[in-house]
């Protein structure tokens, strides 16, 4: 789950990084009583969760006599789609250098990279593209508690040395808050010393718990819905509503539906043990889509009940068509329960993508 | 055959948990038909002197091994601890852990893995149905009925859409040497790169299938570490683009990590990528 830039700062100063003196506010009001802590200028970022927000207007220089109004006027707006309901207002720092700087899980080689740019900013996906050696890289061991002094000088190579403990709090919060990505991008030395002058931290979905996160934001009422039966849920814009068991199986379903020109209308994946609960509540679930005309069930597995998943379709009852492929044990009773009540099973997944395009007509 | 053969013997870490009993009946079922050793221990801390199909359980990995003569074990430990049992595993002397557990904090996993790695033990998963070499072994949940035994390996990402693969090659009369489910999980112990420098070392694999899905790019790694004739198969080529992960992700992995150029990027190096698993089996009598 995405935290918010300011969520991000308070959890980066806990750990002792330098981030500009700010507050959040809700109403443009809400400023007037802080501004005299602040010198002539403010900066006011927009608290949405969107790429290429500077771009998109939603960071802004104001004069401080101006504060109040800029606010306003930015809460009326919409950032790529995304209404600004906070707004977190910062001091302005008088930046000498904007550095890159991120931990984040490198899939490779199975450990913690940290990612070190002497340039930062907003440019920096392409300036890593254009020259491979404008970010440093460094693995580091996920026994080891601190970044090793021989791979801090490799990274830092002419910068400051005060970025030093920067980098060595943010892998603590990485490992301790059980991030998937720390990001200080940019890091800005100024006359002051080393600030992170924005923030970004994703927490690992399967670490929420442990983090006293209750609720994962990123995910829709839907989404959230079908969490709570155990389903990994997805939306798309098609017609055949897709059921299967396993990412892959059911990705590779819609890929054939794809394939056949038809198009999914969701993705999901009613995860293991579907019994006759959990097919019901996912047939109702799919078939609740307005776009829906016609449902794919695909389940195999060498445990799956086929006379279960069989009961599971019939109670859920639905007013569009049912395609049955599955493979597992008592797939003679499933075939007949199914047969009895109008529900057609058929033997292969390509079998299955065509029926279900035929019915869906 | 890779990874073991009729004479590995297997530990159960929660042999006692719902999942690690049903599954422990049947690996044993399987050890049955086969002539293999099977599960020779149970491990569930506090329920030593228990029997799980007849299979002894003891507190502790090493307690366990100190009776029993074993090197591989499977794990249904669930997620919080999970991380911890690869670890005991590892320091007991375990050479192999298949790790079926799902949702483990990637933190914990990552520890585990490299603390295992220190202590020379392999960690196929987690969040994955483990491998099946048929004739001979079968250490996790995948099932055995769809598997026959030949000389083709299987190694993917994905638990059921390995089992629809290994069925469309079974059903063309092209058995497997030894089937993979390395595991679906952002960060895991074997790789492709791992199964297949196996597969190239074993005498009884001729040609692979490399089934991968959205996301990442070791299935680019793992063709391009082979000399074996490798046929793959990318789930998610339909699939809206991945939730990006900042800039840290594009800079990480070079690619664009979806799966359409990840099926460039193979048709690329010469590895002949299916569009649908029935194509499978065609292509891959063509390069044997």
């Amino acid at each position: 789950m995405k935290l918010l830039e300011y969520e991000a700062k308070r959890v980066f100063s806990d750990y002792g990084i330098p981030v500009p003196q700010g507050f959040v506010i809700r109403e443009p009001g809400e400023i007037a009583a802080h501004l005299s802590e602040f010198g002539d200028a403010v900066v006011l970022k927009a608290q949405v969760d969107v790429g290429g927000r500077g771009k998109a207007g939603g960071v802004l220089v104001v004069d401080s006599t101006s504060a109040v109004d800029r606010a306003r006027e930015l809460f009326s707006r919409e950032i790529r789609g995304v209404p600004v309901r906070e707004i977190l207002v910062e001091e302005r720092l008088e930046i000498e250098h904007e550095y890159y700087l991120s931990i984040a899980v490198d899939r490779s080689s199975k450990q913690p990279v940290v990612l070190f740019g002497e340039t930062g900013g907003v440019e920096i996906e392409r300036a890593a593209k254009e020259d491979g050696s404008a970010i440093r890289r460094a693995v580091v061991s996920p026994l080891l508690r601190e970044v090793p002094a021989f791979l801090m000088r490799e990274l830092l190579g002419s910068a400051p040395r005060d970025i030093a403990p920067v980098i060595n709090s943010l892998y603590r919060v990485f490992q301790e808050r059980d991030a998937m990505l720390a990001e200080i991008n940019p890091l800005v030395t100024t006359p002051d010393g080393v600030y992170a002058a924005d923030a970004k931290l994703i927490i690992d979905d399967n670490a929420l718990g442990r983090q006293g996160i209750e609720v994962n934001r990123d995910l829709s009422e839907r989404e959230r819905e079908a969490g709570r039966h155990g389903f990994s849920y997805v939306e798309l814009d098609g017609t055949i509503g897709v059921i299967g068991n396993g990412a892959g199986l059911t990705m590779s379903t819609i890929d054939l539906i794809d394939y056949y020109r038809g198009r999914a209308a969701n993705f999901l994946d009613v995860g293991g043990g579907a019994d006759r609960e959990r097919v019901m509540h996912a047939v109702r679930l799919v078939a609740g889509l307005p776009s829906v005309k016609v449902i794919l069930v695909n389940l195999l597995g060498g445990i799956t009940r086929c006379d279960e998943v069989a009961h599971g379709i019939i109670a859920a009852d639905v007013g569009v068509p049912v395609i049955v492929r599955m493979a597992g044990t008592n797939e003679e009773e499933g075939r007949r329960l199914l047969a009895e009540h109008g529900y057609r099973m058929v033997d292969s997944m390509e079998a299955a993508v065509r029926a279900a395009l035929e019915a869906g007509e | 055959m890779i990874y073991g053969d009729r004479n590995l013997g297997v530990i159960v870490q929660n042999i006692t948990g719902r999942q690690g009993r049903f599954h422990t009946e049947l690996m044993n079922a399987y050890a049955r038909e086969t002539g293999w050793r099977g599960i020779v221990a149970g491990v569930a801390p506090g329920k030593a002197g228990m029997e799980v199909d007849g299979v002894p359980v003891y507190n502790t990995v090493k307690e366990a091994l100190a009776e029993h003569d074993a090197t591989a074990s499977v794990i249904f430990v669930p997620a919080p601890a999970a991380g911890d049992a690869i670890m005991e595993a590892a320091y007991a002397g375990i050479e192999l852990a298949v790790v079926i557990t799902e949702l483990i904090p990637v933190h914990d996993t990552m520890k585990a893995i490299a603390y295992a790695k220190l202590h020379d033990c392999a960690v196929i998963g987690p969040n994955c149905p483990g491998l099946l070499s048929p004739g001979e072994c079968k250490l996790g949940i995948m099932p055995a009925h769809l598997a026959t035994r030949g000389e083709v390996g299987v190694v993917s990402r994905s638990g059921t859409l390995t089992y629809e693969v290994v069925d469309e090659l079974s059903r063309a009369g092209i058995g497997q040497s030894t089937v993979v489910g390395i595991g679906g999980d952002p960060v895991i112990g074997q790789t492709f790169v791992d199964v297949l420098a196996r597969f190239e070392e074993d005498a009884h694999t001729k040609a692979v299938v490399l089934i991968g899905e959205v996301g990442g790019n070791l299935e680019e790694e793992g063709a391009r570490s082979t000399e074996l004739p490798v046929v793959a198969y990318i789930a998610g080529v339909s699939a809206p683009p991945e939730k990006r992960m900042g800039h840290a992700g594009a800079i990480i992995e070079g690619g664009e990590g979806d799966a359409r150029s990840k099926v460039r990027r193979l048709s690329e190096m010469g590895v002949p990528v299916a569009a649908r698993p029935s194509e499978i089996p065609e292509l891959i009598r063509e390069v044997l």
